[in-house]
């Protein structure tokens, strides 16, 4: 625990990593649950250096990547849990592993590549070097020279490797948890298993990244896609074009335990009703008459045959996968300190994609990410989220859309349900 | 005087009228810059490098390209600010076709938001252009920014 400084609670600019520290009675829940957000958890500097213990640490499956990235033996990818740099590795013999970033001698970081291949992981420092699986192979010098120096002899390479982490993969996705606790994956998705097996049927073929860095706060992001309340008002682009109404067909699905949540919408399928005439008038997406010149960006194909549209699925903590049209994605949360979030988009096709099928993926690019019409505005809300609440201190949101259980059942979408389900947990693991 | 020489000023003028364009926030007339089957992408070197085709934006015709500015205009929330171009190192390369020319040129831009007044250098890189002339009016055929970093910092709603 870092001392807490009573005398100075002052504001914290969005790109201090290290925040205000403030006075432990202030970080206690409203009483009403996890139907309010008090503002200091997106804030407060001490609650961040817990979240990466009881959370990023603690027992939970984390998205590392696509087993595509690393597809061949030797190949790796360097990425994050939380804060922590992680190395994800295809070995030899095909396997795949996770392991910390940082030697096991004296905290070196190991690979300082996006992506590369590899016989080893070697440490540049001391040329201490790992197998692919991160078992220590060789420390150099190790019997000293001459009879003086070396490591004790009592030192054993079994006991130096790098720090390892379960893992699993699911259709291609690449999780993995560095706790022991952690129920096996699929058991751990629940219900939103199907979500991830409904868009994920082929072997994948990544088309590219788009790295967006958020002034906010993690779970400003992490909320913002588990929100479908807020998609077909905010974005606009949804609404006018038709890709997606709040009077398509849709529906909401949580596992049983309310971590993780799926939405989806149908295309093509309007439920004509009084109330949403009346109130859909008044919404900026219906009012400002919007036409696209070129209407093709907006063009998909319904390749899974069932007329979803649109799927959005968020798993507890940080993961997000997309499917917006023909336009696949991973996203994935990395904290950088309590101001700050890099959001990594991994955009990909199925390998037997054909030419034209790629273009279309690529082209509706444009829909989604950093640039994307369709989504852009997360990212300015989240900021300006995280600039309103000013010093923290005082407030909380209001989360009783769609009412104050964490009932999983039902599906509209119309509620924030999904949102209330993460406080719940986010407040059991934290003990608030 | 070689054909390069011969064209390089009014390539100059081209590259500068985009940006100052964008600058003095009239950037629905970067699209009477380009030809109306040209297009428009900005990928990041992290993917270009890579041999990976995503483009954070690509057009297809300077019709997606004013669909994207009127959703700028007319749809998309953000911040409110500016950007201000930089460019140096134009160079003609070579000339693939006729009166086509191959042109590369770095860009700096410092984007400064308008309530804040914070300023940071939002993007840099290197534009790979092609510029064709006809009736000796230049007019980009293709416009690829390549930005350096594999980072946006929040969005990019205004086009670079």
């Amino acid at each position: 625990m870092c001392p807490l400084d009573h005398s100075a609670p002052g504001p914290l600019s969005a790109d201090q990593p290290s925040g205000s520290t403030q006075a432990t009675e202030s970080r206690i829940w409203p009483s009403e649950g996890y139907t309010r957000a008090p503002y200091w958890v997106y804030q407060d500097a001490e609650t961040f250096l817990q979240e990466q213990e009881k959370i990023f640490r603690g027992p939970n499956w984390h998205y590392l990547g696509l087993e595509a990235e690393v597809k061949d033996p030797g190949s790796f990818k360097s990425t994050y849990i939380g804060e922590q740099s992680v190395i994800l590795t295809r070995a030899e013999d095909g396997s795949l592993h996770a392991m910390v970033n940082r030697c096991a001698h004296r905290g070196n970081m190991m690979t300082r590549e996006a992506f590369g291949t590899a016989k080893k992981l070697y440490c540049v420092y001391h040329a201490w070097s790992y197998t692919l699986k991160g078992d220590l192979s060789h420390a150099a010098f190790s019997q000293g020279l001459r009879g003086e120096g070396g490591l004790p002899k009592d030192f054993k390479h079994a006991d130096h490797g790098l720090q390892k982490l379960r893992l699993e993969t699911l259709c291609g996705l690449v999780f993995a948890t560095f706790s022991d606790e952690t129920v096996p994956l699929e058991e751990w998705l629940g219900e939103v298993a199907h979500g991830i097996r409904r868009v994920l049927k082929k072997p994948l073929k990544v088309l590219g990244y788009d790295t967006q860095r958020i002034h906010a706060n993690w779970k400003a992001y992490h909320e913002n896609p588990r929100d479908s309340y807020h998609a077909n008002i905010l974005h606009t682009f949804y609404g006018t074009f038709g890709l997606s109404r709040m009077s398509q067909e849709s529906g909401m699905i949580l596992d049983k335990t309310g971590r993780h949540v799926y939405f989806y919408t149908k295309a093509g399928t309007e439920k004509k009703s009084e109330d949403y005439e009346k109130t859909s008038s008044q919404l900026r997406s219906h009012n400002d008459g919007l036409k696209l010149e070129d209407p093709s960006i907006l063009k998909w194909t319904d390749e899974y045959g069932d007329g979803v549209s649109v799927q959005i699925l968020t798993t507890y903590p940080g993961f997000v996968l997309h499917q917006i049209a023909n336009s696949l994605a991973t996203r994935q949360i990395c904290t950088k300190g309590a101001g700050q979030t890099d959001l990594v988009w991994t955009y990909f096709g199925f390998e037997d994609d054909d030419a034209e099928m790629t273009e279309r993926r690529l082209v509706q690019t444009n829909l989604a990410g950093s640039a994307g019409m369709i989504s852009v505005e997360d990212a300015a809300v989240c900021e300006m989220m995280q600039h309103a609440i000013g010093d923290a201190q005082k407030g909380q949101s209001f989360i009783e859309m769609g009412g104050k259980d964490l009932d999983i059942s039902g599906s509209s979408k119309l509620s924030e349900r999904a949102i209330r389900n993460f406080w719940h947990h986010y407040k059991t693991d934290m003990n608030f | 005087m070689t054909e390069f020489e011969n064209h390089y000023r009014p390539v100059e003028q081209l590259i500068y009228a985009w940006a100052r364009t964008i600058d003095e926030d009239r950037v629905e007339s970067i699209a009477d810059l380009m030809q109306e089957s040209g297009r428009y992408r900005v990928q990041s070197r992290f993917n270009h490098d890579r041999d990976l085709p995503l483009a954070v934006i690509d057009c297809k015709g300077v019709a997606q390209l004013r669909d994207r500015i009127l959703s700028m205009r007319k749809a998309n929330v953000y911040q409110p600010h500016h950007y201000r171009h930089m460019i140096s190192g134009i160079q003609i390369i070579s000339e693939p076709e006729p009166k086509v020319f191959e042109v590369r040129s770095n860009f700096l831009i410092v984007r400064t938001m308008d309530l804040s007044g914070d300023m940071k250098i939002f993007a840099t890189g290197q534009t790979q252009d092609l510029i064709s002339f006809q009736h000796d009016k230049p007019q980009f055929k293709d416009r690829l920014f390549i930005y350096d970093s594999r980072v946006i910092e929040t969005l990019m709603i205004i086009p670079l």
